[in-house]
Order: structure tokens, then sequence, then C-alpha cells
């Protein structure tokens, strides 16, 4: 016994820091579930409110470029509206249809904390789960994709960006429908890398690359970037650098789209697996 | 002794501060990430007890952790750069000792001195914190690089901020 104390006594110092480090490191072992964990939920409410006020000095320098991607947005959104109107005004066209009924939810928000320069970056959005923002949400800056919401608290939700090396997305080429797996080496936060597409397909550089919609995450079409790079690797497949189509330093107003039949989908498929 | 308590906790405020809304958006070609809060390791006094720098080590890396969302990497890294401390200050001391009371700083003990001191500290620090950020081996030389290259800059930064602290 008194060795035993002896022994703590003069390792004190040693035995604290096996603690100190233990906690640490299980608090990043339990990264994935940390932000919707409790204790950590009030902190990030705490950082959030500081992050926030932050931004919005921040803003300020940026709002020239935030009224010219707005604009941009703007025209987009006009011509594509004109395009409806005019299909719909040959037919008198008023069905209730559960076939025809609102697939996906859009909600408005601003980037208030965000990185570029780590290997696993993450973003916080000044919604929560009070505006009806939940995990497994899209997130998209300028109409391209930027990241899946992973934690929300009641005013704040975390975001992992598509620059982590966590990140995959079911991507395709526009042109012929042909579809791989989109991630981030880490290396440039101006570059993905598209994998797993077979060599007999044919491409050209400056090729669109956007969702396929197949995990029931983004919407079909959203656009990722285009083809910068390519090389053929073992294995009968192309590697493909991809240029993201956001600027990822700039990202400031996104829009977080919820998928309403998510559920629905994700239970049927479940059955055959 | 109330003096000195203040002006850590003053040191401590600023450093956190420059870190978390100037140093975490500088990069540089993405290689290069300065984390100048660890100065705050570096500073306190010689004779402070390895349990007590231990666990303002721990709250520092955590205080960084709660600011960039990433629970426990900062605090793993800079426990592991308190811990070595110690030994760290016992090999690079000086042929005629510590005084008495001081702080481990450039002020005192002279630009070489800390070059020595603060470099090991520093990279030891990077390499814990960079290599726990990736977990995994497999860009175990582009992560050295990245390891090396910010050790350098966070080391020029820190060495610059002793400057402007001795011409107050």
């Amino acid at each position: 016994m008194r060795n035993l104390l002896n022994f703590l006594a003069k390792y004190n110092h040693l035995i604290v820091f096996i603690i100190l480090e233990s906690i640490a490191l299980y608090m990043l072992g339990t990264a994935n579930s940390y932000h919707n964990t409790r204790i950590v939920r009030g902190i990030r409410g705490l950082a959030g409110g500081f992050e926030r006020r932050v931004s919005n000095v921040r803003s300020y320098f940026h709002l020239r470029t935030i009224s010219q991607s707005l604009a941009r947005e703007n025209a987009l959104l006009r011509t594509s509206l004109d395009r409806y109107r005019g299909e719909q005004g040959k037919v008198f066209f008023s069905v209730t249809d559960t076939v025809l009924s609102q697939r996906y939810t859009y909600t408005s928000a601003q980037v208030i904390n965000n990185s570029v320069n780590r290997q696993k970056n993450f973003f916080t959005v000044d919604k929560g789960r009070l505006h009806g923002i939940t995990p497994d949400m899209a997130v998209i800056a300028d109409n391209a994709a930027a990241g899946i919401i992973v934690g929300c608290s009641d005013n704040y939700s975390v975001a992992m960006s598509l620059l982590n090396l966590d990140f995959r997305l079911s991507a395709r080429f526009r042109s012929n429908s042909y579809f791989g797996s989109l991630s981030w080496d880490g290396r440039d936060d101006r570059h993905a890398v598209l994998s797993e597409i077979p060599q007999h397909v044919t491409f050209g550089l400056g090729d669109t690359i956007e969702t396929t919609g197949y995990s029931a995450v983004f919407p079909e079409g959203v656009l990722i970037g285009t083809v910068s790079d390519f090389e053929k690797t073992g294995g009968d497949f192309f590697t493909i650098g991809v240029l993201l189509a956001n600027d990822f330093r700039q990202i400031r107003h996104v829009t977080v789209i919820g998928s309403l039949m998510k559920e629905e989908q994700l239970e049927l498929e479940n059955l055959y697996k | 002794m109330i003096n000195r308590l203040a002006r850590f906790a003053i040191i401590f405020v600023l450093l956190i501060l420059m870190q978390i809304l100037l140093f975490n958006n500088i990069q540089f070609s993405g290689y290069v990430n300065p984390y100048i809060y660890i100065l705050f390791i570096l500073l306190l006094p010689i004779e402070i007890p390895a349990w007590l720098l231990l666990i303002i080590s721990f709250a520092t890396g955590f205080t960084i952790d709660i600011f960039t969302g990433t629970p426990g990497m900062h605090s793993a890294a800079t426990v592991l750069a308190g811990f070595i401390r110690p030994w760290v200050l016992r090999l690079s001391s000086p042929r005629d000792g510590y005084e008495a009371g001081t702080d481990p700083s450039m002020l005192i003990y002279g630009l070489r001195w800390f070059l020595i001191y603060a470099s090991i500290i520093v990279f030891v620090h990077h390499l814990a914190l960079f290599y726990l950020e990736v977990f995994r081996m497999a860009d175990f030389f582009r992560t050295m690089l990245r390891v090396i290259l910010s050790s350098a800059f966070s080391l020029s930064f820190i060495v610059l901020l002793e400057y402007i602290r001795r011409g107050k």
C-alpha cells in the first residue's frame, strides 16, 4: 500500500497525462456522434453565437460577391420559371395527384463558420432543428453540391463539407449518365476525385459532373464540377480529377435540401438488403 | 501572484482569439496551417507542477477544439506537448540553469535557447495533431511535409510574437 502511494506520488503527472489523453482520444473516437451529445450541444450553442457575430462582421467584406451570386441565381430561376409557365399555359392543368407532390424542401441558410485547410472539413450554418433541418440533408451553394448536414442543435447545424476525407457522393456525367463515386483526396480545395468510371466510357475534358440522386440525399442533376484531368488506373477504371464548381473558401449563402421521400425509399431498399 | 495570474489570463485570451480569428483562416496552398496557441504552453512558469501544466494544456486544446469543431484533436496534441515540456526544459537547459521564478521566454533566455526549446515542442504538437487529423497511414509522406512546413511557419510566427512582446 505504502509502495503504491509512493508510486502514485512519484508518477502523478504520468497518471494525469494518461487520464487526460484518454479523454481526448475518446472524444476523437466518438467524433461522429459528437455533434449530437448533450453537453457538446450546449457548448456548440455558445460557440455558434460567437461565430455568428464574427461572420456578421465578415459578411460586409463579401457583399459584392454575394449580390452577384444571388443575381445569377435569380436569373437562372427566372429562366426556368418562364419555361414552366410556357408549358402550363397551353393546357388547363389541375389535378390532385400524390405522385406529382412535392419531393424536396428548400431552406436558405448562411454559412457562419467554415474551413478548407483541414483534412476533414466541416462548416456551420445558421439554421437548426427549429427550422426543420435534420441530419442527412443535402447542402448546395450556388446551385452546386457543397456538403451534407451531420448534426443539428436548435439554431445551428454542422455540415460535412465536400472537402472531407469521409465524404462520399454518387456522381455521373451529365452527357452519358455513367456514374461513379466522388470523394476528396485532401490535396487541393478546388479539386475532387471521381473514381469507378470504367475505361470504355468516352468523355472529354470540361465535361460536366452532376449528382445521381441514388443516395436519396441530393436531388438528381445537381452540379458538382467539370472534368479537369484523368488517368488510367489499374483494374480498368479511370481516376478523374474534377474541378469543383464551388470555391469553398467563398461559400456564404447555401440552400439546405431535405428529401420528403427519403424515409420511404430507404425503408423499401432495406427490405431487399 | 495575482498580477502574474492576470497576465497569463490575458495572454491566453489573446492567443486563443488570434488563433481562431486570424490563423485558422490562414493557409498557403493547403500545406501550411500555423497553430500559434501552443505558445501559451511554452510560456507557463518553469516551476509549474507537471499535473497543473497538463490540465492547463488540456483546457487550452479543448478551447480550440470547441471553436474549430474538432473534438479531442487539439486536446490530445496539446496534452502531449504539455507532457514532454518538462523533459524539453531539462534537455535544453542553459549552462547555469534556470533562474527561480522566471518564465521560459525568449526575453530572458535568448533567441538561440528559445528556438531549440520551442521547435521541439511545436514539432511534437504538430506531428500529433496532423496525424490524428488524417488518421491513416496512406498519405504518410505528404502529411509529414505538412507537419514540417506548418511547424516552420508556426515557429516563425511564435518568434515574431515574442519579439512584439519584447517591444512593448
